[in-house]
């Protein structure tokens, strides 16, 4: 298996030429109009924000919030770093849109069979070779993509090589780490970009339902013994009255 | 006896409430020709960023926290025998179980793909704080509809499938009682879990890493608010003969458990320095007052005066305030509390309303019939006053 792949967004290198967003409507087969926001038939869409231009897509985190939300396991992070949505599986409960930390997810509220959409990073592009379309059609060689630590290693060199740049990589850290970075010249709180949660975001479901064993545990214990004490007062009581009634006899 | 009387006789009479619940049901058919037919965006006003609305928020957050009334006290009589509880258990059996209904319907609505409800049986995700929570639901409605069974059973006219059930039912029955006390605590608590995740987007007035306590800690005040509720409606216009001196016995259990709710979100807030946005000129404050004034202050004022406990009317407004504050806490949890993060204002469609009135009203109906023609509550002989007259009969 080859290592996890990651894409590195460098916000001064985009154009604003919206290639990216072409490919990808055309390699999902959508329709070709751009579209302001990210919706189910835009699964990348290129921003506006001041004189910069802002790529949205999905994250792709290591350790995706959507994928512990998923309650049938449809969205997983795959070994080669894409996150996947198996549609089959979906029930359509919306959680990972309630989850997502960067608001990615979309859903298809017009349909009567909705689904949700995501970019997945070319997953089957990229398993025989290809490029993600997006990067492929990237005429400014804004967006790239590699091995993800080699990937982290030219963002980290870029940084440090050009005091232009902000001294953060977007997406080192954020949800615990992404396999989509962004570096830009202009601080990200100002490109829109949220601040996510320095941690993985599953840790903070998985404590709370590490506790499940211990309640049922703790619990069962508990209640079969209130139950015992319960049950062996009535007995006593039930006892108590019989001696009673058969003095009163003799 | 004309043949028009006749006709008319057969026809349930006009009364205001059946008008408010036919209408509500005729709204509700049109909810659900909307929601099915024509889809989510004309039946409800969800967006991305606002995914869950009213239909999680009112049908399910609160329709499971309003239904731990069963639970609670199934293992009061059975688990710790408090006995003097014994004649309101098949009430609350009963509402808890048409409660889950609810949800279970609900979920057909709220759903994208309701046909593949069945989907979390075969594929798990035991990462998932949802998965834990539709296990425990699928279970728990099955332990009140086996807790509730007796009810209906014990109609039948074939006495040997009868008392065989009826005595099966009789050797698990402590079993059940056990395990529904244990999915109850386990998914009242989850639901609250499942907004751990959106922490960063929560207002900090209400995200805690002890989401999960706070849930549990209010859904049995606010279960045990809408059997005395309900009691007293079954005693008020169906006749049901209650004394009157276990519903304030209840209240007296409630007031302490409101107390400790109220401590435990001071004593989180405090811990987590949220007391800054305590006293911020906001919506999502103003909120979370209206929130703890209708949940803990009001009820404990009131709770405390014994005129109060001890009025089975007044007692029935102070737990409606009750389930007014703990709808209140859900939903703001479930949607004002987001709405700063993701920047939209939802405010539910009309459809998403009357679906949700429609299911809980066809509960209150269900409730109603069961009272009626089961034997879930003894009652008093009819007076002279409801007697009808029957007409003479036809040579």
């Amino acid at each position: 298996m080859a290592t996890t792949r990651a894409i590195l967004v460098d916000i001064t290198k985009c154009i604003g030429c919206r290639n990216c967003e072409q490919a990808c409507k055309q390699t999902h087969g959508f329709p070709l109009e751009s579209e302001a926001k990210l919706s189910p038939t835009a699964l990348t869409v290129v921003e506006e924000r001041g004189d910069r231009f802002v790529r949205r897509m999905c994250m792709h985190c290591e350790d995706p919030a959507c994928a512990s939300a998923c309650l049938v396991g449809a969205l997983k992070k795959t070994a080669a770093g894409p996150v996947t949505y198996e549609a089959s599986k979906c029930i359509g409960c919306r959680y990972c849109l309630v989850a997502c930390p960067f608001s990615v997810p979309r859903y298809e509220w017009t349909k009567l069979a909705p689904l949700v959409k995501k970019c997945d990073m070319c997953a089957g592009r990229q398993a025989k070779g290809q490029p993600p379309a997006c990067v492929e059609a990237c005429p400014a060689q804004a967006s790239i993509v590699g091995d993800r630590d080699d990937i982290l290693e030219e963002a980290q060199r870029r940084i440090l090589g050009d005091s232009k740049y902000v001294k953060h990589i977007y997406g080192s850290d954020e949800a615990g780490g992404t396999s989509v970075f962004f570096i830009s010249d202009v601080p990200f709180e100002k490109l829109g970009f949220v601040a996510a949660p320095k941690q993985a975001m599953p840790v903070l479901t998985a404590n709370a339902l590490g506790d499940g064993p211990t309640v049922i545990l703790v619990g069962g214990a508990l209640l079969s013994g209130l139950y015992w004490i319960t049950q062996r007062r009535a007995l006593v009581a039930l006892a108590e009255a019989r001696e009673i009634a058969t003095k009163r006899r003799s | 006896m004309t043949t028009l009387e006749k006709t008319a006789s057969r026809f349930p009479r006009i009364s205001f409430w059946r008008t408010v619940v036919a209408v509500i049901f005729a709204a509700g058919l049109y909810s659900m020709y909307a929601r099915f037919v024509l889809g989510f965006n004309v039946a409800t006003n969800l967006t991305d960023p606002q995914p869950w609305g009213l239909w999680v928020g009112l049908g399910t957050l609160c329709g499971v926290g309003l239904s731990a009334g069963g639970f609670a006290i199934a293992a009061s009589v059975y688990l710790l025998g408090l006995e003097r509880y014994r004649p309101i258990l098949r009430t609350s059996v009963l509402i808890s179980f048409l409660g889950y209904c609810t949800v279970c319907v609900g979920m057909m609505y709220e759903l994208g793909l309701p046909w593949r409800i069945w989907h979390p049986i075969v594929m798990w995700n035991r990462h998932s704080v949802l998965f834990e929570v539709s296990w425990c639901v699928m279970l728990y409605t099955t332990v009140l509809a086996l807790e509730f069974s007796p009810a209906l059973l014990e109609k039948l006219p074939w006495v040997r499938v009868r008392e065989l059930y009826l005595r099966w039912h009789h050797s698990i029955l402590i079993a059940l009682v056990l395990a529904g006390t244990l999915l109850s605590s386990m998914h009242q608590s989850f639901l609250g879990g499942l907004y751990l995740i959106t922490k960063g987007r929560l207002d900090p007035l209400w995200y805690t890493p002890y989401l999960t306590t706070m849930f549990y800690l209010s859904a049995i005040p606010a279960g045990l608010a809408v059997t005395i509720m309900a009691i007293y409606l079954c005693v008020r216009s169906l006749n049901a003969r209650v004394d009157m001196n276990i519903l304030s016995d209840v209240s007296r259990v409630i007031a302490p458990l409101l107390a400790m709710y109220g401590v435990f979100r001071a004593v989180d807030l405090i811990n987590r320095d949220a007391t800054q946005y305590l006293w911020m000129w906001r919506e999502a404050t103003l909120l979370f007052w209206v929130e703890i004034a209708l949940l803990v202050i009001v009820p404990l004022v009131l709770l405390n005066l014994q005129k109060v406990r001890e009025n089975p009317m007044y007692l029935y407004w102070t737990c409606a305030v009750i389930v007014a504050g703990f709808m209140t806490n859900r939903l703001n949890v479930s949607i004002t509390a987001l709405q700063a993060s993701s920047a939209v204002y939802y405010v539910p469609k009309w459809t998403e309303f009357a679906a949700s009135l429609a299911t809980i009203a066809a509960a209150v109906v269900a409730f109603r019939y069961a009272v009626i023609y089961l034997d879930i509550l003894p009652k008093n002989p009819p007076q002279e006053r409801w007697i009808v007259p029957s007409a003479p009969a036809e040579a």
